[in-house]
């Protein structure tokens, strides 16, 4: 197929690369563009018109603007996996092969379905889904909303994850400047010279802003020239960044700003080891907002139809890309600087059908322009446009005094005057100020550090931007300490400024405020009818102002006109609150590497690498990657591996690395008196050489954590913490140190990181160690008794700390060695084993072997539960203050009919126990009133040949021997238990002590 | 009698793939583990701030650092790591922990991390580029200069940071991660360093 | 935001961890049931400038008090907690 020819290029002029010809496709239709167009302006080029559907009644919509304002021009980017909806037409930049698709339409953009929409358009007003699809309720899952989403919406998401790279990072600097037009260069120009660390930030490809687009005369040198100056003076300074393709979106607090870099969305694929997108957090001590303004549009009956545009963005097609919106242009403004889209369009040659000035005065230049050029000046407002898909065709004036005018034309310029860009200005809460002057808001103070200047701050002539844009870059650095010489200002003329405001043109047909979101002035009229007249109500009810534009070309239009409707002033109307981000930021660059496998940071045992040499299977336990079994050839599921595992540890020895558990180091002369404030149970008293099971209660008196902490001299203990807690009990230790107890003489370290530890268990334990530990060492139960610790030599002379301690009730040992030992110490563990048959056991098998023997872990520690709960009341010291000791005699915390922790297996012995369950008494009805507690861990019993647990039941140690209902409702099963002691295996321990 | 070897195993050791990594053509960054280094956590007692610090000049000729700085001493590296407290870095056996206990017996406490940490140094010309994407922390040079030190996060990891010395006119930053994050921290330097292209290692040499 | 950590300079919050109001004194021993209720469970929720606990557990790990007001999250002052510093004072 043959690429369009571009059409509606101009043969001069233009901010492209007309030697670099760009074929690209929209809508299965090849085209061709230049290096330095838009999407949008290629289509001008090319004469396309209509480029979407609009999102509720289908209606053709043309080009807009020339920015991130764009409300209409949204197309679906790219294809496959990087096919990104919603993408502005406006701002994508054309690149070799790209391909577009219009959104909203089907089955093509020239003959669209659901444009029937059109035709039921009275009912689709403001408020139209709260009130039609009120009932039947259960319709609204199965038919309204599925048929709505179908008739609604924009473009498709890509339905497969993102191929592509993200990434954030930090900036810092002096001065963040958002903007690099004639405001933004200046301030920066002023910033840079005095010394400070720039930063600026500019959303397009191109630095210039709108001198790219209406050029004038700066230091008596065109603009482009004064940029080109500029620019390369800014580049030569070392501290000063420019950033291109990045927009400041939003203002956080402490002076940091969030901006979106789009690295290489220019390229159709991002290049090799490179992101697409990068999230940045720049820490400026100060910030100049030199955004600009958007030009607003004025409200009249088909100012939605393709060709109807933004003055100012007809000015940017024809002098930045040398691209003619349309031939004849017809031109509505209610200002002066709307006129210079005439003059424009007279320079490039394009004729101007006629001027609709809502004014009552034109100035004698302009007239002497019309009357030169040929085209009329009428005194009135566009009523209507007559056109399609189309386009434009002829344009109806309402006289002022009554009469009506016509005018024929393919393109409608349109200019209501500038709103300041206060998004910026306005994101900590603030509210801007209205100015009769401009009919704009502008920002009425800013956030701290925050200087907005410009056309940003209501300053629109050329001269006035320069002036406080070099003021607000000056008056920035001097504040960030800067002081050097700043040089001389630039100078430019104040072009004249004349408006009557202008915002809804009354007549027959839609009228449309939000074109995104396709609200119309009847829908502002209707929501006041119907008593939503606050703004914040308005917003809502009719959604003008909600679409991914944010209201940029319509929210003060909206405002406008619910203030004539209620007899308010505009400022007496308000604003709604002003929210980052100023453009859409995809939540890829949010995410950034953060992604997948990258989604948390992960940690690894000393021994993974071993771990999964023996084909272990890992489970992630908070951010650790623990080996969970180590399934064998031939072995059907993990049932059977755990089971293995754990009757090898029960009839033999086998090992687990427990290095996950939390190791801290407490030091100094108090550290017994410290421990004493931070356990139930005292420690002071523990003698050098022992270890000893200690329970931390919250200041509430609810069990917090739990561990094994050894004395391993006068003025050292080794601490243990839970593996889920590691973290948080370092943080309250420390708590406890600096904040409660700053008396007391105590240092403390993580030590997790430092140990690699293993748990060594079965009746085999002390055959392995021998092998392993020289023979010099005592391990026999009178050198070596349980609930013993201390430092031992390992054959070859490597020192190691040996603790009597036992989690599966075993005779159990466990070792630690610093952690670059840990994987030799696993493969030497299996060596010394060997003889014993010595087995690797996971995270499930632990698990089991803790529920045999009754021990609680992070089920029953689960933040409701009490010392007392837990069967270990009387560990509580009375000798002694420590944390959590008030509170835990509370009535209902000492209560007889608590929850307790207590054994549960059912009746039937062949029956799977499952945690969750509800234990209600038999011959009760399920319900909350008879709900006696739940099961809160299982497992399948090696030794008891059953599905055993352990349950939170009501006076459950009181109960021992009951039937009760295990009642599950989530799985359907209700079965008969019973309530045992929670020791199941060894209640007499005798087998760790032997 | 079994045989049983004690080889140590760095905790990158894994993951570091010496060589070249992502972008080919100039180097952007180089990155070197250092293995084989003693690291202790000297940390003041009560009311014993001033005879740490005269504790650590007897031994090493140079003051414990008192505010975020590390301090080079002829065989030795003293790194801020926190109030009253601070690293000994050295190359493995020249200051470990029992040979140091002595000194401080009295005026500190001491806590060997020799195997809790993995060292990595990076330097080159994009060394600041990549830090910004895992630091939230200015390193500009007039801010961050040669000796400077922090305790910070990255990737919500801690880490201590520093300056060293600059090694072909380049800064040369140098990071002591927690080891069991260190995989995964390493893997997140990979991804940030793959733009700029970087050449892998690994050295004794502190 | 960003806080001014005495012995770090200036981090981002992402360092810190949020405990609350410093004004609460953890009651001595013998201060009886409704002390400590009231140390536990009764704070100040004040519109405006209130001290608060801060950790900087991704930092130096000291401890701080922080005058923060709460509407406009500006930090008048950063203090570190009683025993941070313990060293440089008498024992």
């Amino acid at each position: 197929m043959v690429a369009g020819a571009q059409t509606h290029r101009l043969a001069n002029g233009g901010v492209i690369d007309r030697s670099t010809s760009l074929s690209f496709r929209f809508d299965g239709k090849t085209l061709l563009g230049f290096q330095g167009d838009t999407l949008a302006s290629a289509l001008v080029a090319n004469g396309v018109k209509l480029v979407g559907r609009s999102f509720k009644y289908h209606r053709p919509r043309g080009i807009l603007t020339a920015g991130s304002e764009e409300p209409n021009a949204l197309v679906e980017l790219r294809t496959g996996a990087r096919r990104e909806a919603n993408t502005k037409a406006t701002t994508a930049e054309l690149y070799e092969g790209l391909e577009a698709a219009s959104q909203n339409r089907w089955p093509s953009l020239n003959f669209d379905v659901m444009s029937v929409n059109q035709l039921f358009a009275p009912i689709f007003v403001a408020g139209f889904y709260y009130k039609t699809f009120m009932w039947p309720a259960k319709f609204w899952e199965t038919i309204y909303e599925p048929a709505i989403r179908r008739a609604a919406g924009l473009g498709r998401a890509a339905g497969v994850s993102d191929p592509d790279h993200y990434d954030k990072a930090w900036a810092h600097c002096d001065v963040v400047i958002a903007g690099s037009g004639p405001t933004g260069l200046a301030a920066a120009l002023a910033a840079g010279r005095s010394g400070a660390r720039v930063i600026l930030c500019e959303e397009d490809f191109v630095l210039g802003g709108r001198l790219l687009a209406d050029g004038g005369t700066i230091d008596g040198l065109p603009a482009a020239e004064w940029v080109a100056r500029t620019v390369a003076e800014l580049e030569a300074m070392p501290d000063v960044r420019i950033m291109t393709r990045t927009t400041l979106f939003g203002v956080y607090d402490g002076g940091t700003y969030g901006a979106i870099e789009r690295v290489n969305d220019h390229l159709p694929v991002p290049p090799e080891h490179q992101v697409r997108q990068r999230l940045w957090r720049i820490v400026a001590k100060r910030c100049v907002v030199a955004a600009g303004s958007i030009e607003r549009p004025i409200v009249f009956a088909g100012n939605d139809t393709p060709g109807v545009m933004m003055a100012s963005a007809m000015r940017s097609y024809i002098n930045r890309y040398a691209a003619a919106p349309a031939r004849r242009i017809a031109l509505f403004t209610n200002n002066e600087d709307g006129w210079r889209t005439a003059e424009t369009a007279i320079a490039a040659g394009l004729q101007v059908a006629a001027v609709i000035d809502a004014r009552p005065d034109v100035s004698p230049a302009h007239r002497s322009l019309a009357s030169k050029a040929g085209f009329p000046v009428l005194h009135g407002s566009v009523s209507g446009v007559d056109g399609g898909k189309n386009g434009v065709r002829k344009i109806s004036v309402a006289l002022t005094g009554g009469a009506r005018a016509e005018a024929e034309a393919d393109g409608l310029a349109v200019s209501g005057g500038w709103n300041p860009a206060v998004g910026l200005t306005s994101y900590h809460r603030g509210r801007p100020k209205w100015r009769d002057d401009i009919a704009a808001f502008v920002p009425d103070g800013a956030p701290p550090g925050m200087i907005a200047a410009g056309a940003a701050n209501g300053a629109f002539g050329l001269g006035a931007c320069l002036r406080e844009g070099f003021e607000a870059g000056a008056v920035a650095a001097r504040d960030a300490g800067r002081s050097g010489n700043i040089g001389s200002m630039p100078v430019a003329d104040d072009e004249a400024f004349s408006l009557t405001p202008l915002w809804h043109v009354a007549g027959k047909g839609k009228a449309f405020v939000d074109q995104q979101h396709d609200v119309t002035a009847s829908d502002v009229e209707l929501a006041q009818r119907e008593g939503f007249e606050s703004v914040e109500h308005l917003k809502r009810y009719t959604t003008l102002g909600m679409a991914t534009d944010q209201g940029k070309t319509s929210n003060v239009a909206g405002l406008a006109i619910m203030a004539a409707v209620t007899g308010k002033s505009i400022p007496e109307t308000g604003t709604t609150i002003y929210r980052p981000p100023y453009v859409p930021v995809a939540i890829g660059a949010f995410a950034g590497h953060h992604r997948d496998e990258n989604f948390h940071a992960t940690r690894l045992t000393p021994s993974h690498q071993w771990a999964a040499e023996q084909g272990a299977v890992f489970v992630d336990t908070g951010l650790w990657k623990r080996a969970q079994w180590y399934p064998r050839a031939g072995e059907k599921d993990w049932l059977e591996s755990v089971t293995r595992e754990v009757k090898a540890v029960r009839s033999g020895v086998g090992f687990c690395d427990v290095s996950t558990l939390g190791k801290i180091d407490v030091h100094g002369p108090d550290a017994g008196a410290f421990l004493d404030r931070v356990y139930i149970n005292a420690f002071s008293s523990l003698a050098v050489g022992k270890a000893r099971y200690g329970l931390m209660l919250r200041e509430d008196g609810i069990v917090y954590d739990d561990g094994t902490t050894s004395r391993l001299a006068e003025d050292h203990y080794f601490l243990t913490t839970t593996t889920a807690k590691a973290g948080l009990v370092m943080q309250h230790l420390e708590f406890c140190r600096q904040v409660l107890f700053p008396e007391l003489d105590v240092q403390l370290t993580s030590v997790s990181d430092q140990w690699a530890q293993f748990s060594i268990a079965g009746p085999k334990t002390r055959d392995l160690l021998k092998e392993i530990v020289d023979p010099a060492e005592d391990l026999s139960n009178e050198g070596f008794p349980f609930m013993g610790a201390r430092e031992v030599k390992l054959r070859g002379g490597l020192k190691a700390r040996l603790f009597r301690i036992s989690f599966s009730g075993e005779m159990a040992f466990e070792i630690s060695v610093p952690a670059r030992y840990g994987e030799a110490m696993a493969r030497n563990l299996m060596i010394a084993g060997k003889p014993f048959g010595v087995t690797p056991y996971g995270t499930e098998a632990l698990g089991v072997m803790r529920i045999e023997k009754g021990h609680v872990a992070g089920p029953e520690l689960n933040g409701t539960t009490t010392a007392g709960d837990l069967g270990l009341g009387k560990m509580m010291s009375t000798k002694k203050d420590f944390i959590g000791r008030v509170m835990a005699g509370r009535e209902a915390l000492v209560a007889p009919d608590r929850q307790v922790v207590v054994g549960i297996k059912p009746t039937d012995k062949a029956r799977r126990l499952r945690s969750g369950a509800h234990i209600i008494p038999k011959g009760e009805t399920p319900g909350p009133g008879n709900d006696q507690g739940y099961v809160t861990s299982v497992c399948f019993s090696p030794v008891l040949d059953q599905w055993i647990g352990l349950g939170l039941v009501e006076r459950g140690r009181e109960r021992i021997g009951e039937i009760v209902r295990a009642h599950d409702p989530l799985r359907g099963e209700d079965y008969d238990v019973e309530l045992c002691n929670s020791v199941f295996y060894d209640p007499d321990g005798g087998r760790q002590r032997g | 009698m079994a045989d049983f070897s004690w080889d140590v195993r760095s905790p990158l050791d894994r993951a570091l793939v010496a060589g070249r990594y992502g972008a080919q053509g100039d180097v952007g960054v180089s990155l070197t583990e250092i293995r084989n280094f003693d690291l202790v956590q000297v940390m003041a007692r009560r009311g014993q701030a001033g005879e740490m610090i005269a504790a650590a000049k007897a031994r090493f000729g140079v003051g414990a650092p008192e505010t975020p700085k590390a301090v080079s001493a002829s065989d030795a590296t003293l790194i801020w790591s926190g109030p009253d407290q601070f690293f000994v870095l050295s190359k493995g056996g020249k200051h470990t922990m029992e040979s140091l206990t002595p000194g401080f017996a009295g005026s500190a406490s001491l806590s060997d991390q020799s195997h809790a940490r993995a060292l990595i140094s990076i330097s080159g010309e994009k060394a600041r580029a990549i830090f910004a994407k895992l630091s939230s922390i200015d390193l500009h040079p007039d801010v961050f200069g040669v000796g400077t030190a922090a305790a910070t996060s990255m990737d919500h990891t801690s880490v201590t940071l520093w300056r060293g010395g600059d090694r072909d006119g380049q800064a040369v930053f140098n990071l002591l991660v927690f080891a069991t994050f260190a995989e995964s921290l390493w893997h997140t330097i990979l991804d940030s360093a793959a733009e700029y292209g970087a050449t892998i290692g690994h050295s004794e040499d502190l | 935001m960003r806080i001014i950590c005495p012995y770090c300079g200036e981090r981002e919050l992402g360092e810190f961890t949020y405990l609350g109001d410093a004004k609460p004194q953890r009651p001595a021993a013998d201060a009886g049931e409704d002390a400590v209720y009231d140390y536990v469970y009764l704070r100040d929720n004040i519109a405006g400038v209130m001290s608060e606990h801060w950790y900087h557990g991704g930092g130096c790990r000291a401890w701080l008090k922080v005058t923060r007001n709460t509407l406009t999250h500006e930090i008048s002052a950063v203090e570190p907690a009683a025993g941070v510093g313990a060293a440089k004072v008498g024992a």
